[in-house]
């Protein structure tokens, strides 16, 4: 039995030929002005073969390189076309009838935020997404969307933090704002001096970010580090005001602010107009939290010498000769287990005086010593007696030489007298 | 004291009735002990002090010292391996931990686990220096040479075990030498397959380690005894090696003291090593985790910086078949060079051996070097 199966793509060549064949036979002006599509087209892809393919598909004959960037984003599975943007026909076969309908062309930068806002500020179409729809009222509160409302379109508008054509989700490695990737696109003008200098900013942002905690952190494959819009927000965004830096970075040190919070230095860097955390840890390029800061970066507003400053010292000596300590325990263990002795329990105990001695480090930001010290004292007693216990059990592996001494002994003994009974055989038997 | 003497001879005359005595101790003659056969008609006091007494020219010298020192070292390894074998629990997921608790919770475990690892280095140690006698002194002529074939595949036996032996505590460096080993190994025709088919598989997991502890207690020391035995037959038959020395004449008796104050020297120079140089555990094996130090044994140094040295255009079978050539050169060694003796103008073969040795060494250092680098 011989089935009919229509050739959609022939049905199509047919069908889209005859306006083709319709407009050369009836020649009108407009149509020499403007190239035809039908003669600048290769035939393999004549307008008629991929015409109802879906929305837009026409657009891409001659933007095909658009198109191509396009069909990488999302937006093309969603049912997103050239037209929700750009407006036009997209069925239409000549540039001219394409270019009529409603076309908006390529969208000014001012314009942009609000033609993307058509769509994501429209809470039911987020919904099935998810998505919040509340970008758009965020970023007329941000500095760029409060700039770009005073005219100045040098600033970033959604095309620039999420790409025009090829717009991916946050989560596809790939896109621009990807946690790791977002570095490089705020840098993108932020990182640009000359751009910046006009601005008054003179320090740049991105390059500190690198050299600092964050940066080598997220740099060094954890996502869970802060990219430049976990303390500045994306859409929103914003450099935190003087006294909202601790509860920006109190987002994830929590314990650090409340300890902070309770401590003089609230108060002193509030009247001082420090930015209360950068003020000691930097901003952009924070240095690793370590001993070392309470040299310098406390001189910086107390005196040699000064009440403040013999605090610091007080920290760090508990601090250091705690974690000497644990450090000391750590290494007989070590020692211990190789050997091998029962070491699970010490290795218990010496979580916990790491725990305490972990503690200390957000304690100290209360800036009271009675609060440190229950913290290094405990740290300092569990590994001093864990040291203590495995050294006992080392010390007691000395009775290893005594028995040594002693089997030498008694092998020595052994052999006084099988070298007596062989010399008695030696002289019993005559050869 | 005359009484205890007399029920002492009466209890050997009441089960000498029931059993030969001296034909159970005549089989120990099989292994060499024992260089003279016993009387089986007669009672065992008698065919010893018979044997006993026998005239042994030359036995015991000092060169001839490896050859027992090596058994007395399989037996002392057997001995103390069957002590371990009481505790150990074979499976990646109990081995380090049984292995940690022998040498931790068990009485003396500890002495045990240390010494059978260090006769285990000595075993290696005097096979080694055997092999090298053999060589330089031109040992394995005519008539010898099973007894040199014999000393070769013994070193290759036990080095098979040594490395076993080392998986077996399924701590990180035993684990990661026996990966770093196989891939010395796997790279062989024929040798190579035949070995992963023998543990099943090229991976290293818990079913591999049950392989290679079947291997280290039973297979091994099977093929050990047999060849043991084959070289005690071999020895008896075409006679110990001569030495320049002049013939000393001993009792058989004689000897056997010598033996035992060579096992009371060896016992006191292990429990030495022990407590001195205990071996530490290494952490547990973890496949995820290459440890820095991860390198191949230093037997299969050389052959592995010989694999690494030639250019990368030698494709990886004929790698391999240069190696097995070179130990088919070893083990035949005999057959290729026919005569004895160590005079270097009869036997220019032996300058290629020292180099030969040399080369050894140079290419150990270096395969030392190439790792240390990595």
């Amino acid at each position: 039995m011989i089935r009919f199966r229509p050739v959609p793509g022939l049905v199509a060549l047919l069908l889209g030929a005859l306006p083709i064949v319709a407009s050369a036979q009836a020649p009108d002006s407009s149509a020499q002005s403007a190239p035809r599509v039908s003669a600048s087209t290769p035939r393999s892809l004549a307008p008629s073969a991929v015409a109802g393919a879906r929305p837009g598909a026409m657009c891409g004959v001659c933007h095909s390189d658009i198109r191509v960037e396009f069909d990488r984003g999302m937006h093309r599975s969603e049912g997103i076309g050239c037209v929700s943007c750009h407006g036009g026909d997209p069925n239409a076969i000549t540039v001219e009838t394409a270019h009529r309908a409603g076309f908006r062309g390529a969208p000014k930068r001012r314009d942009i935020p609000a033609l993307c806002a058509s769509c994501h500020s429209d809470v039911a179409r987020m919904r099935p997404y998810n998505l919040p729809s509340d970008q758009y009222a965020l970023y007329q509160t941000s500095q760029h969307g409060l700039r770009l409302a005073k005219g100045d379109d040098r600033v970033a508008v959604c095309t620039d933090c999420h790409g025009v054509h090829d717009i991916r989700p946050p989560s596809d490695p790939k896109s621009r704002v990807f946690t790791r990737n977002i570095p490089e696109t705020c840098g993108k003008c932020h990182g640009d001096s000359k751009l910046m200098s006009a601005y008054g900013k003179k320090d740049n942002p991105v390059t500190d970010y690198a050299a600092g905690v964050h940066g080598k952190a997220l740099a060094g494959g954890n996502d869970s580090a802060p990219a430049c819009t976990r303390c500045h927000g994306s859409h929103g965004a914003s450099p935190p005001g003087t006294g909202d830096v601790a509860k920006v970075c109190g987002q994830c040190h929590t314990r650090v602010r409340a300890y902070f919070l309770a401590g003089p230095h609230k108060q002193g860097m509030d009247d001082a107009g420090q930015p209360e955390c950068a003020a000691c840890h930097g901003n952009h390029r924070t240095e690793p939290a370590t001993l070392a800061m309470l040299d310098k970066v406390c001189l910086d507003c107390h005196e040699a010498g000064s009440k403040e400053l013999k605090l610091a010292g007080t920290f760090k000596t508990m601090y250091t000769e705690a974690s000497d300590d644990v450090a000391r325990a750590d290494r007989l263990v070590e020692k211990a287990a190789r050997i091998p002795l029962y070491v699970d329990d010490y290795k218990a105990r010496l979580t916990d005086a790491r725990t305490a001695l972990m503690e200390c480090m957000p304690v100290m930001h209360a800036m009271d010593a009675a609060q440190v010290e229950p913290l290094t004292r405990r740290a300092r007693s569990i590994a001093d007696e864990v040291s203590d216990e495995i050294q006992k059990k080392l010390d007691e592996r000395v009775w290893r030489y005594v028995g040594l001494v002693l089997c030498w002994f008694y092998l020595l003994l052994t052999a006084g007298v099988v070298l007596r009974a062989r010399k008695r055989a030696a002289a019993r038997v005559d050869l | 004291m005359e009484e205890s003497k007399e029920s002492k001879t009466s209890f050997l005359s009441w089960i000498e009735a029931r059993v030969s005595l001296t034909e159970i101790v005549s089989f120990l003659s099989l292994f060499g002990l024992l260089p003279t056969e016993l009387d089986s008609r007669k009672p065992l006091r008698e065919a010893l002090r018979e044997a006993m007494r026998q005239p042994l020219p030359s036995y015991a010298r000092w060169p001839h010292v490896l050859g027992i020192l090596s058994f007395i070292l399989f037996l002392f390894l057997g001995v103390t391996g069957t002590m371990l074998a009481f505790y150990y629990q074979p499976t990646a997921t109990e081995a380090y931990r049984s292995a940690t608790s022998i040498a931790r919770d068990v009485t003396f475990g500890g002495i045990v686990h240390q010494a059978h690892r260090w006769a285990s280095i000595l075993f290696l140690l005097v096979l080694v220096m055997r092999i090298l006698r053999f060589f330089f002194g031109g040992l394995y002529g005519k008539g010898r040479e099973l007894v040199w074939m014999v000393a070769v595949l013994t070193f290759v036996m036990a080095t098979i075990s040594d490395l076993s032996g080392r998986l077996l505590p399924w701590d990180a460096r035993g684990y990661w030498t026996m990966i770093r080993a196989r891939e010395v190994t796997d790279g062989l025709p024929v040798i190579g397959p035949l070995s992963t088919f023998l543990v099943g598989g090229t991976g290293l997991d818990s079913l591999i380690l049950t392989r290679f502890y079947v291997l280290h207690i039973l297979v091994i020391p099977v093929t050990l005894l047999v060849l043991f035995y084959v070289h005690f037959s071999s020895v008896r038959r075409v006679g110990l090696s001569p030495v320049d020395a002049a013939p000393v004449k001993r009792s058989l008796q004689v000897a056997l003291y010598d033996v035992i104050l060579l096992v009371v020297f060896l016992i006191g120079g292990l429990m030495t090593l022990t407590v001195l140089w205990p071996h530490p555990f290494d952490v547990v094996a973890d496949p995820l985790s290459t440890p820095p130090n991860a390198r191949p044994p230093l037997y299969l140094l050389a052959p592995h910086a010989l694999q690494q040295m030639l250019p990368p255009f030698v494709p990886a079978f004929l790698r391999g078949l240069l190696l097995e050539g070179l130990f088919a050169a070893v083990l035949l060694l005999p057959f290729l060079d026919r005569k004895g003796g160590a005079d270097l103008r009869r036997r220019p073969i032996l300058i290629a051996g020292a180099l030969a040795c040399a080369c050894w060494a140079a290419l150990t250092w270096w395969g030392w070097l190439i790792e240390v680098k990595r």
